[in-house]
């Protein structure tokens, strides 16, 4: 394959002048005449958003600012470069990958240091080619056509080309997972492992038991893949969650514990350990992993308002008032104009403030809570209602508190760890007996308008059904169960009742937010595939 | 207070991180001579060809030091997938390219397009490599590197037409992992690491392992890596 450089914008991302000139003089030497230099990740970012990259060389180590992968991250993440380029990181020695490996967001190659212009030029070679050649494949992904990507798939498997032959495999056997197609899956995977033990197929078995409910199961081969594969860090995360769902919270935490232990530089293993341990109450490490987590989200997109509020309510729950009003503080220096930064500050501070018998200055703050509570309403985060929540009942507003606490059960109901902190919350405050009631309360009439809409569905009273349904959504907009009968419900519609551009419209919207809210492909797969389906018909 | 003379020193660690930061000085140091040699158009001159291949072994032995320590503290692991075993040729061909120009050693490789193995990619070209490296010093004028399949193992063969494996090394080596005490000369790390890298490929009932004899279809040395 001959490979020509010389119409290519390349970027060279280095922090270091001479591996820059380095790196420079050879992609010269190998005919490339638009070369870009960048020696942080904020000089990235800008180059990135003025001019489209299709080839990008980037350090890992960078020095104080961001790193290769958090420049990866943002660049993905706010689409500054195109779903075609190639992006490849470059780092000092090898296994970087595996130790870097997060499950989103893989550099297209690793180039490991030192390498010579003919070793950069094949790896140039081998990247594009397969880019190349997955390109239809890699396009309906991005774009969520699924259908047409396995499409694209079994028509490359039938070409039996060698080279490629694993490679699809992995890839159908991804969609198939995605698509609910779990049989599939499951024959694609032991045809690799009556092969070769593969850690990915071997996960792949224990996913798919996860997805069917076999907990216990797909917990003793996440343990296999562990065990055989020791820094293989996607299993770790998959049997923390398959832990979660066992309410085996203790287990989740020992093995992201671990995890962390292999790869600490994880800004999202280092936010679930926060997670699980301010559930678990082992607040030292909570302490520790918040830490970890600001600092390592310093210069990252991920960065947020919500870290710091959760390490301020540390220190308050360890009556470290100090350290919570400057955790505090500094959130809001982070966030100068952020809303929701505010409404977290002011929340904590009504608390903090009572607590060290500051009651004017927790009055004011929970009156400015009260107020931006209002202002925002629509678009507060789960966890911080819950905050708003726990100041109302800390100032005697039991009312808007029990209201905020109902509608956070209707929409939530089905979330195990959020269920579990709302109960917390209740008997650190001496409440137990109201959530209780709260919750029976709330998941009665959940059954009740979700089961009246299925009995008129299948009475075939499709439009009284949606009626409920779309009132339930008013009431519940993030509530997942209420969002994938309503999907089902409208694609049934459309295969019944013919299709218009404004019901493709709306079925569209409430299958891509049931993805949103995290349906499971089990749920959700076989809904995406049939609407694709007729969408393509109907074009 | 703390004395700093009764905490216990990590050894190992102090090491690997030296190491590491060596490693990294000396990718510097390699960029900075091409720069020069660039300038001054000096890079055919004999001292920098003894140069590249001095760099190249320092930065072999610095890598497998790292290898060996990880393997040490259990933080190693591999990262098996399905390659082409010509692939795995062209790329350690060219990780050998500069010095190949250079030195004017004939190179040929003799390997089926259609030839697959389930290996660590990395890590198997860094040892291959260094043993090429190690080649290209030893042998007169010719190496022949070639990949098979024989039985339930993919083998891939080195030769060249040098002087030979001297008998000491021949007789250590039968055992199943060298050790580096008993080896003495230049490919004593590189054989070791190998031998090591190769009986952590397993399948089945199968493990990996090296041969060195001097059966070389070219009169001198030849190294064989049996993966299963």
């Amino acid at each position: 394959m001959k490979l020509n450089l010389s119409i290519k914008n390349i970027l060279i991302i280095e922090d270091y002048g001479v591996m820059r000139r380095s790196i420079k003089e050879m992609l010269y030497s190998l005919g490339a005449r638009f070369i870009d230099e960048a020696e942080d990740g904020a000089a990235a970012i800008s180059l990135m958003k003025s001019k489209q990259y299709e080839i990008v060389l980037c350090d890992y180590i960078l020095g104080e600012g961001k790193n290769g992968q958090q420049i990866l991250e943002e660049a993905r993440h706010k689409k500054l470069i195109p779903f075609h380029s190639i992006f490849i990181i470059v780092t000092g020695h090898q296994a970087a990958s595996l130790v870097l490996n997060t499950l989103e967001n893989k550099p297209d190659e690793y180039l490991t240091k030192p390498f010579n212009a003919h070793q950069l030029i094949r790896r140039l070679k081998k990247s594009i080619a397969r880019r190349d050649y997955f390109l239809e494949i890699k396009k309906d992904i991005v774009k969520d056509n699924l259908a047409s990507a396995i499409f694209h798939c079994d028509t490359l498997l039938k070409t039996n080309n060698k080279a490629t032959y694993t490679s699809l495999l992995k890839i159908r056997a991804d969609l198939a997972v995605n698509t609910g197609d779990f049989d599939k899956a499951s024959a694609i995977y032991q045809q690799i492992l009556e092969q070769r033990d593969l850690a990915w197929a071997r996960l792949g078995t224990g996913i798919i038991a996860f997805y069917q409910q076999d907990h216990q199961n797909a917990i003793a081969i996440f343990q296999q893949v562990i065990s055989n594969h020791p820094i293989f860090l996607d299993s770790y995360d998959w049997l923390s969650k398959a832990y979660e769902e066992l309410d085996q919270i203790d287990k989740a935490e020992h093995i992201i514990t671990r995890a962390t232990e292999i790869s600490p530089n994880s800004f999202f293993r280092q936010q679930k350990l926060a997670l699980l341990t301010s559930q678990t109450g082992n607040l030292k490490i909570a302490e520790q992993a918040y830490l970890s987590v600001i600092e390592l989200g310093k210069y990252s997109v991920h960065k947020s308002p919500a870290d710091f509020s959760g390490l301020a309510k540390i220190y308050s729950k360890t009556d470290n008032h100090d350290g919570a009003l400057d955790t505090i503080d500094n959130m809001r220096q982070q966030f100068p104009h952020s809303p929701e930064a505010e409404l977290r500050a002011t929340s904590l501070e009504t608390e903090v403030f009572k607590k060290t018998g500051n009651s004017d200055l927790s009055q004011k703050a929970f009156e400015r809570t009260m107020e931006l509570h209002v202002e925002q309403k629509k678009h507060i985060p789960k966890d911080l209602q819950l905050d708003v929540a726990r100041a109302c009942y800390l100032n005697k507003d039991s009312d808007l508190a029990n209201d905020i606490i109902y509608s956070l059960i209707f929409n939530h109901s089905d979330e195990k760890a959020f269920m579990a902190s709302i109960g917390k919350m209740q008997i650190e405050l001496g409440m137990e007996n109201n959530s209780h009631q709260l919750i029976q309360k709330a998941k009665k009439e959940l059954v009740q308008i979700n089961n009246k809409g299925v009995q008129l569905f299948q009475q075939n009273k499709i439009t009284q059904a949606l009626a409920i349904f779309n009132q339930a959504i008013e009431r519940m907009p993030d509530n997942k169960n209420i969002i994938l009968n309503m999907a089902t419900i409208l694609l049934h519609n459309l295969r019944s009742s013919g299709i218009t551009k404004d019901k493709l419209l709306l079925t569209n919207y409430y299958i891509k937010r049931a993805k949103q809210v995290g349906i499971s492909p089990d749920k959700l797969g076989h809904l995406q595939l049939e609407f694709e389906k007729i969408t393509h018909l109907h074009s | 207070m703390s004395d700093l003379t009764n905490t216990p020193i990590d050894f190992p660690a102090i090491l690997a991180s030296s190491v590491h930061d060596i490693k990294n000085s000396l990718t510097t140091v390699r960029e900075l001579i091409t720069h020069i040699a660039n300038k001054q158009n000096a890079h055919k001159n004999h001292d920098f060809i003894q140069l590249e291949f001095e760099a190249n072994r320092m930065n072999n032995s610095l890598m497998q030091l790292l290898e060996l320590y990880k393997i040490d503290s259990k933080l190693f692991n591999l990262d098996i997938d399905e390659y082409s075993a010509s692939e795995i040729l062209q790329e350690i061909m060219a990780q050998q390219a500069p010095l190949l120009e250079l030195n004017k050693n004939k190179l040929s490789i003799d390997c089926p397009e259609d030839l697959y193995c389930y290996c660590d990619f990395e890590h198997i070209c860094n040892a291959l490599n260094t043993i090429l490296n190690n080649a290209q010093r030893y042998t007169s004028t010719e190496i022949h590197l070639s990949a098979y399949q024989e039985q339930d193992y993919i083998v891939f063969c080195m030769e060249d037409n040098g002087a030979g494996y001297p008998d000491q090394l021949l007789a250590i080596t039968e055992t199943e992992t060298p050790s580096i005490t008993h080896l003495s000369g230049s490919t004593g790390l590189g054989l070791h690491f190998s031998a090591m890298l190769a009986k952590l490929h397993t399948s089945k009932d199968n493990k990996g392992f090296i041969k060195i004899d001097n059966n070389s279809s070219l009169d001198g040395a030849r190294f064989r890596l049996f993966l299963p």
